[in-house]
């Protein structure tokens, strides 16, 4: 069937986000741009204050409105060059996109979060649209009735196969299309919103100047520095980013980003030589930057940011960094924020014995656990500001891998897909005061080293010898790098190198070595790799 | 070959089966004029197999000596390739063009004697059909579902599904002679020995093609049968069988009692069966599912015993319901085929080469391979010219 494709074309679109070259953005271009471009198909409702057929029915997200023009190119024919395409983007994200808690539920789709197991209440909802593609996609649109039909004609008109699938075939798959989901998405995801109506109005937040941000990336550890944000013009910024990882190593990089809807950041940072793109949501306030940084190349491998506005009044503390220390033993440690100024506390059970490093943003102190101290996730306070946690532990009662269950994905071979990776962290957990691991009092104690290595997760797992054919776990870095793509023909009936995974965690403490187990499936290729999975 | 090389090859031909090649649409059609190769005419009185595949092309097999008699070349894109053998067991049918398009090869000199395209892109309907193809007994009229879907300027509308009646003898642009509305969601079809049309979608329906009146012939997805839940099916290889059986599989879950615990439920294979010379049909459990066959039929020589493939070849013994044995596969294979004898199980779709086991004892006789890429959902068919 029709299905759309890894085109060179579709593997630009998932880039097309943050372009190096400064396109116009000037409403009144897009608005040209639309005209000349897109009345070929779509109809002008009204010239002056314009509106068009369709596109002005519905809000999205600057991803879901890319993965629009995009379609056009590649099933209708448009042809539009990456700067006027860029240009149309940024104003229909900007006239009609989602307000910051529209999009809240689903930012993960936004963030290439692509393991997020979805889960659904409602069951009609997740069979009839999340079969297919993930629910946030769907929950990332706003439309009136009128197109969410139009929505439902597209889908069986272009994959006819759609009502023949499992899931489909056993029910009528279009009346219920029409005259069940129909209702149901324009209610749930309705064009009109109190949301969207005070977001337009209210007052946006300001990015220039300096943030101060941490990162967390599995197999990598902590990171901390300050990020630089001046005005190029409008919407576009440039970016400078001056810090290091918890062992030195420098994490510096600059670039340049778009800000969309008023609080959607995307940026593009060469971090030391690797091309990372920043999917950051800005809170309303404009006091705090989030989301998730990832390699353009391997969105899989990836760093969870945060970071507070250096500001005048801004108190804040975004990270702390290692999160436990054994009890009798000492370290460093860093706490990441802005406004930083007072006595560091660590909670009860450690001493703070002295301060390493000061400045308006982050405090690293020399920390002491006490030898008798027992386990307790503290809170940490610097001055008046509270946040973060920093557990101390006597003990590790259990372990958990993190996360507990995830893919990897099959590539290279001179195919056209890399590898997709998987990266794990061991995550130490107290038993708390009943003693029983497992229980709703247990303790996080955080993350602690551990060695790593892969089992058969099941019987028929061990019988295929997917240990061996799946790929190679690094025993220090938690990280999995899958096998080649391909049919194996050393392989039973030639299969792929598939696999079904028990991922081990093997924890030292003390005399006693813990284990904890997660899952990972490694999976084939994504071949339909649109910028909102 | 040396393993590398086949390893890119069966790649290539695994992407191509996964779409990965995208979709081009064909406006116009052109025709060899002479085909370059055509290979010698079949033999009355012998037994032949067809199937297709990339880039869109039917193979005839002689079952005699199980070897690759002739590659007959096809108009546009490959997909889905669905056949239909004629009753003169020389035209062979083929749904393809990304389901778009029938072409009617006479496999006796690859000339092409049927076209249609069923989009009307004048007027902007584009028109697919899902497996859904079959011929009148006397090989006449062919019959075909139609999926149309308008195409606006600025939004689709998908249209009702419909009956499409095509005589064979309007040759290449063919245009359908009658059409009648019917249901959504047929996907395979046949006709019985009186004309009828049974055509399988939510229940199997019988379809009187002369005035379009259809009634369901044998329930499915609304039988009613105490205790059983709705049954799935997953159909799209119409097979024309040796023993006349027009057989749908279907999975379903059987409670214990009227309490209707899941947990306790006994999990069921079964088929659906018209008779195609009486019409008469059955509703039949053969086993417990301890896994997915695409396709199953029942052998020509002894009613009792049901084969299934996917992953492994098995065959069941019906009144039992039990597994009598079950031979692993060199990889996935889609479609069921079997000899007139019943003697010989032919294994096609996915990849390029026909897998055949001995039907008694299950043991592997041998593979034919194919030139070209991926069989991918073709439909393979066994007939005596």
């Amino acid at each position: 069937m029709n299905t759309i494709i890894k085109s060179p074309l579709a593997l630009a679109i998932t880039a097309a986000l943050t372009t190096t070259v400064l396109p116009s953005y000037a409403q009144e271009d897009a608005v040209k741009i639309v005209q000349g471009k897109c009345l070929a198909c779509h109809t002008e409702e009204n010239q002056a204050a314009p509106q068009w057929s369709r596109i002005s029915h519905q809000r999205k997200t600057p991803e879901g409105w890319l993965m629009t023009i995009g379609r056009m190119q590649m099933m209708h024919g448009l042809q539009i060059s990456d700067d006027d395409r860029a240009t149309v983007v940024k104003y229909l994200a900007d006239r009609q996109g989602l307000a910051p808690e529209e999009t809240s539920t689903y930012r993960y789709a936004m963030e290439r979060r692509l393991d997020t197991m979805e889960s659904f209440e409602d069951s009609q909802f997740e069979e009839m649209c999340a079969r297919c593609h993930s629910g946030a996609r769907v929950g990332l649109q706003r439309r009136p009735a009128a197109e969410w039909e139009h929505l439902v004609h597209f889908h069986l008109g272009q994959w006819p196969s759609t009502e023949y699938q499992a899931l489909a075939r056993d029910r009528d798959w279009f009346p219920i299309a029409l005259n069940e989901m129909v209702p149901k998405l324009s209610k749930m995801f309705p064009m009109d919103s109190n949301s969207w109506d005070q977001w337009q109005s209210a007052a946006k937040p300001d990015f220039v100047g300096q943030w101060s941000f941490a990162v967390h990336q599995p197999g990598r550890g902590d990171g901390s520095g300050l990020m630089t944000i001046t005005q190029q013009a409008g919407d576009r910024y440039s970016v400078s980013m001056e810090g290091t990882w918890a062992d030195g190593t420098p994490l510096k990089g600059s670039g340049t980003a778009i800000v969309y809807t008023g609080f959607e950041w995307r940026a593009e940072i060469d971090l030391g030589g690797v091309i990372t793109r920043q999917v950051l949501a800005a809170s309303k306030d404009g006091m705090n930057l989030s989301g998730r940084v990832f390699e353009a190349a391997h969105d899989e491998r990836g760093m969870e940011f945060s970071a507070a506005k250096a500001t005048t009044g801004n108190h804040q503390i975004v990270a702390v960094y290692p999160q436990n220390l054994k009890a009798g033993e000492s370290t460093e440690v860093t706490i990441v924020g802005t406004g930083l100024k007072g006595r560091v506390s660590l909670g009860n059970g450690v001493s703070v014995e002295k301060v390493l490093k000061r400045t308006y943003n982050s405090v690293t102190v020399l920390a002491k656990a006490d030898a008798n101290a027992t386990t307790s996730a503290n809170s940490v306070t610097v001055g008046g500001v509270n946040g973060g946690q920093f557990a101390v532990y006597n003990k590790v009662d259990s372990i958990k891998v993190q996360p507990a269950f995830t893919i990897a994905r099959v590539g290279g071979n001179g195919g056209s897909t890399p590898k997709v990776q998987a990266r794990f962290e061991a995550e130490a957990w107290g038993a708390g005061a009943d003693g029983k691991p497992g229980t709703e009092d247990d303790i996080r104690i955080g993350y602690l080293p551990a060695s790593w290595h892969v089992e058969p997760f099941d019987e028929a797992a061990r019988a295929d010898n997917d240990v061996y054919f799946a790929g190679r776990m690094d025993a220090t870095s938690g990280v999995f790098t899958p096998g080649n793509a391909g049919p194996n023909p050393e392989r039973r009936m030639s299969t792929n190198n598939a696999g079904n995974l028990k991922v081990v965690a093997s924890v030292k403490d003390g005399d006693q070595t813990l284990q904890g187990d997660g899952q990972l499936i490694v999976t084939v290729q994504r071949w339909n790799d649109a910028p909102l999975p | 070959m040396n393993n590398k090389n086949k390893m890119r090859k069966t790649l290539r031909s695994l992407m191509a089966g996964a779409g990965i090649l995208g979709a081009t649409l064909t406006s116009g059609v052109t025709y060899a004029d002479a085909p370059e190769k055509v290979g010698p005419a079949l033999k009355a009185g012998q037994e032949y197999m067809v199937v297709a595949n990339y880039p869109n092309q039917i193979h005839v097999l002689d079952l005699q000596t199980d070897s690759l008699l002739k590659t007959c070349k096809v108009p546009g894109a490959y997909g889905p390739g669905v056949l239909q053998v004629a009753p003169d067991k020389k035209t062979v049918y083929m749904l393809t063009n990304h389901y778009e398009d029938v072409y009617g090869i006479n496999v006796d000199d690859c000339s092409i004697s049927f076209h249609t395209t069923f989009s009307d892109r004048q007027n902007s309907v584009r028109t697919k059909s899902l497996f859904s193809m079959a011929l009148s007994p006397d090989g006449k009229e062919l019959y075909v579902m139609h999926n149309p879907t308008k195409l606006n300027r600025d939004h689709y509308r998908v249209q009702d599904t419909y009956l499409a009646v095509y005589n064979t003898a309007d040759g290449k642009g063919a245009k359908p002679v009658r059409t009648f509305p019917a249901p959504r969601q047929v996907t395979v079809m046949a006709t019985g020995k009186d004309g009828g049309l049974y055509m399988a979608g939510a229940d199997i329906y019988k379809m009187d093609v002369k005035t379009g009146k259809y009634d369901v012939h044998l329930p499915s997805r609304n039988w009613e049968r105490p205790l059983y839940v709705q049954p799935d099916v997953l159909n799209a290889w119409p097979i024309q069988t040796p023993s006349k059986d027009f057989t749908i599989l279907y999975t379903t879950a059987r409670f214990q009692d009227e309490k209707q615990d899941l947990a306790t439920a006994d999990w069921i294979y079964g088929y659906l069966n018209v008779d195609l010379e009486t019409g008469e049909t059955e509703t039949t459990d053969f086993g417990p599912i301890t896994e997915i066959y695409f396709t199953g039929m029942k052998s020509p020589k002894d009613p009792n015993l049901v084969f299934g493939v996917l992953n492994r070849l098995a065959k069941y013994d019906v009144k039992q319901q039990k597994l009598i044995k079950a031979a692993e596969l060199d990889h996935s294979y889609y479609c069921i085929a079997m000899n007139h004898d019943g003697s010989k199980v032919y294994l096609g779709g996915t990849y390029d080469d026909v897998a055949i086991y001995d039907a008694d004892s299950m043991e592997k006789l041998g593979n034919i391979k194919l030139p070209g890429g991926d069989m991918a959902i073709s439909t393979s068919q066994v007939f005596i010219r």
